[in-house]
């Protein structure tokens, strides 16, 4: 049988209907929220946990458990969708709220009833022009159906929801950075503790969390706990979208059930490598995850525990795949100049240490490579790593404490040679001063 | 309380208090830039790294809450390695421009350098460039490329001083610190952030490149700008006083102090001050000695007619300084003619929220509280009609040292001028006196300035501040306790000179400044630790 999608968020994703409120009622929306506000909000957080839903955003923390964590009293709290998406690689929130703008309403009331919020904010990235006029319209919808505003469905049940437009900073989608955006401060991540569901948004309590996992919260709601948990395996439970790009025949979103094989990923759904090209290397989380070499890839599994194994991470399921005809030293050089560009320049370590490794990568491209840069990017990333306030340090560190060891050969021969070991690659590196103006 | 153990130190704590709390307070040391004990958590700079037992990862010191039983150390080759690489995140884009920079010799880079680093660069790259002398406000100059973005100036105007100038613009490494388009850093407490700029990065126009830190020996004392008495240490060398920087009292300034309060050390320097006794004798000036000057002074007053004398004293003075001229003037000269001049009398009892007070004398509450113990309770008035109806003759005034202060000094000048013997005791030159054409007479004596005398303030919250002398710019100078001896027929007393004193003495000449016995340079030793 040929490898599928398990189609499960994204079953009606085809149809165009599915975007405006009549066609997203007719096939089953909506219905799940007049069960929800019959519910204790208590249950539904126990449902949540009892699913086992990890959080899709990168860190695949529980989200009943980030529930658990509110205070337990009447303070104002606040949700707020991660629809920043700024990890290169993935693009699965956008279809998401391109094609199901409702999906996420729906399960953001439902989130909103379980934890008691009455109101919620999207902070959708600034350069989804096309999802914030969707789900604006569908916010309208919503309203007028009288699923958001004042005494939802006659429930008692009051909320509020709102699109925040950010300014395209990756930072932001770290969730306490985006709270200072959403605050109207600099786009900076905030001291934890105090953690945000105890002192978040406008120092209340508030609960920030991706997309893909609002959403779910409908189908865990829908299909019950048990249901869903018996999707993907014993501690990534349900489904996934991953977001499948580089040198593959059909890049794309494609919905799988967590523990599904990477190999898989890439050479069934993904229609394998261009003819006469060889897998080296697949990124599997999104770029600050650390690469799989090809060896590793064919036995990687797409889940959390899995991939934590093997030294790398499912991250936000953006998989990155790259073929022989890439050179590694270019493609690190790639992802240092993109973290230096985003570090928001708060923490000393991840403010100087993202631009010297930048500034590193850049000289090997030049030909003006040292043989010690190669120790030194590795020194410079290992003393980044775990030091800043926020994963951003992280981020950066990762991919070069995986590239260089996996590809020191490469490093080696640019750093020798003075020119790529893969041919045709014929990169002339350009200098920083270049780069910025 | 908590106990917890730092590098094996047993100790207790407060509940709440965070773990670099616990090691500033009990001197410890610990390497940090963004953390100030009188602002918010920053933790940006990720230097104070600690190693707490039981937790694999070093943790910063500045967001830590000490909990019970806690084990801490910073002394670990872990945590050494930990700080050794923080500081060299802070300097591979540093221009390390020390000779030319004025931070040197009390800059947080070096300090830590010193105890962490002392290895050689492996930064090959081209450094980033950014912004220098920048022109922050009337006060205040920044170097882009020196600033470790530590977010302490930000914090400042944000928090204290409430202005909001300051932020950080950009991001990554090209971030720089900066003020909005005609929003300069102008504020009356804008040179803090100079003070708690661990690097050179923010400097004080008014001190930057007058002398090297160095140069200067440091001593503690109590600003007599106003009547919050202010606890500073001001910075002399033999070439007079350069500058004047808060120091911790939380009674008091807490950690801060007011532009105009650094100010205060220009009105003791050389250039404004009265170097020599003075008396206009028959359309004439003549030089002489203080003290001689003050026996003749004191001689005349013997003389004249007890409820023909008055006594003018301002809120300048120390507290034991106004109990011997009040005793002299009531038990020697016999007379309760004792005036309280207030300047700006409109703003008196003013008070902008944070430091700065309306009453421009440190001690106005230790002049009334010795006026009161005499039982003195003679008005303004009193002494106008007085020497108006000629009834008042011979008039002594103690006149302020902080001339800036005193709006109506020309005035009431013109004032005085009218009693037929006229003694100005002051520290400061005073043009009005200088200009005088008719036929009384005047003395002007040299008085002493905070800075050379040992005494108490008492401050507006009636708080007695006692200080030491500091040093000795016009030697000659006498205090008001010196002139009212003088004054009442006596000697001073014999003062026997330590070798040192005779040394300088000997060898500098009477109007040079002579440093007092200070040796150890405190202020560099404790830079690094705040």
């Amino acid at each position: 049988m040929a490898i599928q999608e398990t189609k499960y968020l994204t079953e009606f994703y085809h149809l165009p209907e599915f975007k405006g409120i009549d066609g997203y009622k007719k096939n089953g929306g909506y219905v799940e929220l007049e069960k929800a506000l019959k519910m204790q909000p208590q249950a539904i957080i126990d449902e949540v946990k009892a699913s086992g839903l990890r959080g899709r955003g990168g860190a695949g923390f529980s989200t009943g458990m980030k529930w658990g964590f509110l205070p337990k009293n009447n303070e104002p709290r606040y949700l707020l969708c991660n629809a920043d998406e700024g990890e290169p690689g993935t693009f699965k929130d956008r279809m998401m709220m391109e094609k199901a703008p409702h999906q996420l309403i729906e399960g953001m009331i439902i989130s909103g009833f379980a934890i008691g919020s009455k109101k919620s904010y999207i902070y959708v990235r600034g350069e989804y022009d096309q999802s914030i006029n969707t789900l604006e319209t569908a916010i309208q919808e919503a309203y007028k159906a009288g699923y958001l505003g004042k005494n939802i469905l006659g429930s008692g049940f009051d909320h509020d929801m709102d699109v925040y437009r950010g300014a395209g900073a990756y930072i932001c989608g770290e969730e306490t950075g985006m709270i200072s955006s959403l605050e109207g401060l600099k786009g900076q991540p905030k001291l934890k503790p105090p953690f945000p569901a105890v002192q978040g948004y406008l120092k209340k309590p508030t609960i920030v969390n991706n997309v893909e996992t609002l959403a779910v919260v409908k189908y865990v709601i829908r299909d019950g706990a048990a249901h869903y948990k018996k999707i993907g395996t014993e501690k990534s439970t349900g489904t996934k979208l991953f977001s499948l790009s580089g040198n593959v025949m059909k890049p794309g979103n494609f919905e799988v059930p967590l523990g599904f094989p990477l190999k898989d990923m890439v050479f069934g759904l993904g229609g394998g490598m261009k003819p006469g090209r060889q897998l080296k290397a697949v990124i599997p989380g999104g770029s600050s995850a650390p690469v799989l070499n090809a060896e590793e890839s064919n036995r990687a599994l797409l889940d959390y525990e899995n991939l934590a194994q093997m030294g790398t991470m499912l991250g936000s399921g953006a998989i990155i795949v790259i073929d022989d005809s890439n050179c590694m030293v270019q493609c690190l050089s790639n992802l240092m100049h993109f973290y230096h560009h985003e570090s928001c320049g708060q923490c000393t370590p991840c403010r100087e240490g993202t631009g010297w490794l930048d500034k590193i990568t850049r000289s090997i491209l030049s030909g003006k490579g040292r043989l010690q840069d190669i120790e030194l990017l590795l020194k410079v990333a290992d003393n980044m790593k775990g030091k800043t306030i926020c994963a951003l340090s992280d981020a950066a560190a990762l991919p070069v404490l995986s590239f260089v060891p996996k590809f020191r050969d490469e490093f080696e021969y640019f750093v020798r040679e003075g020119k790529s070991k893969v041919k045709g690659t014929a990169y002339k590196g350009h200098s920083y001063a270049e780069m910025h103006h | 309380m908590l106990k917890c153990t730092i590098n094996g130190v047993a100790l207790e704590v407060k509940p709440g208090t965070t773990i670099i709390e616990a090691m500033n307070n009990n001197a410890q040391r610990i390497a940090h830039y963004c953390w100030h004990p009188g602002l918010s958590v920053a933790g940006v700079c990720r230097l104070c790294m600690v190693e707490i037992q039981g937790n694999p990862r070093v943790q910063i010191a500045c967001n830590t809450m000490v909990t019970e039983g806690m084990v801490i150390n910073n002394t670990s080759d872990k945590v050494k390695d930990a700080v050794k690489w923080g500081l060299d995140f802070h300097l591979i884009n540093h221009p390390l421009d020390c000779p030319v920079c004025d931070q040197a010799g009390e800059c947080g880079l070096q300090d830590q350098y010193m105890e962490y680093g002392q290895y050689d660069s492996e930064m090959a790259e081209k450094k980033q460039k950014k912004h220098k002398v920048v022109d922050l406000g009337p006060t205040v100059v920044l170097d882009s490329e020196r600033c470790i973005l530590c977010s302490r100036c930000v914090r400042f105007t944000d928090e204290v001083s409430k202005t909001n100038e300051l932020g950080i613009f950009n991001r990554g490494d090209h971030a720089e610190i900066g003020t909005h388009a005609g929003k300069p850093l102008d504020n009356k407490y804008s040179l803090n952030t100079v003070d708690i700029c661990p690097v050179g990065a923010l400097t004080s126009k008014d001190f930057r490149f007058k002398q090297r830190v160095w140069y200067l020996k440091d001593s503690e004392t109590v600003c007599n700008g106003c009547s919050t008495g202010c606890n500073v240490k001001v910075y002399f060398n033999k070439e007079g006083l350069f500058r004047v920087k808060p120091i911790y009292n939380a009674e008091v300034n807490g950690h801060w102090m007011c532009d105009e309060g650094r100010d205060t050390y220009k009105f003791v320097n050389l250039g404004a001050r009265l170097t020599k006794a003075y008396q206009f004798v028959s359309g004439t000036w003549i030089e002489n000695y203080a003290g001689a000057a003050a026996k003749v002074a004191g001689a005349n007053l013997k003389s004249a007619k007890a409820e023909e004398i008055g006594l003018v004293l301002t809120g300048q003075h120390t507290v034991e300084e106004y109990e011997s001229i009040v005793s002299t003037f009531v038990n020697t000269f016999k007379t309760k003619n004792i005036f309280h001049w207030v300047n700006n009398k409109e703003s008196f009892e003013s008070f902008d929220g944070i430091l700065l007070r309306g009453d421009k004398n440190p001690n106005t509450k230790g002049l009334l509280q010795v006026l009161e113990k005499h039982g003195i309770n003679a008005s303004w008035s009193q002494l106008e009609e007085g020497l108006k109806s000629k009834k008042i003759k011979h008039l002594v005034v103690a006149g302020p040292e902080n001339t800036f202060v005193y709006p109506d000094l020309e005035q009431k000048m013109q004032l005085f001028l009218t009693a037929e013997n006229l003694v100005v005791l002051t520290a400061a030159k005073t043009p009005a006196l200088e200009a005088y054409k008719g036929s009384n007479k005047i003395t002007a004596i040299p008085l002493k300035t905070y800075i050379e005398k040992d005494g108490t303030f008492i401050n507006f919250q009636g708080r007695a501040q006692k200080f030491k002398k500091a040093t000795t710019v016009v030697s000659e100078a006498l205090t008001l306790s010196d002139a009212a001896t003088l004054m009442a027929g006596q000697d001073l007393q014999l003062h026997v000179a330590s070798p040192r004193e005779v040394l300088v003495a000997e060898h500098i000449r009477a109007d040079q400044v002579h440093l007092e016995s200070r040796t150890k340079n405190e202020f560099v030793f404790n830079r690094g630790r705040l």
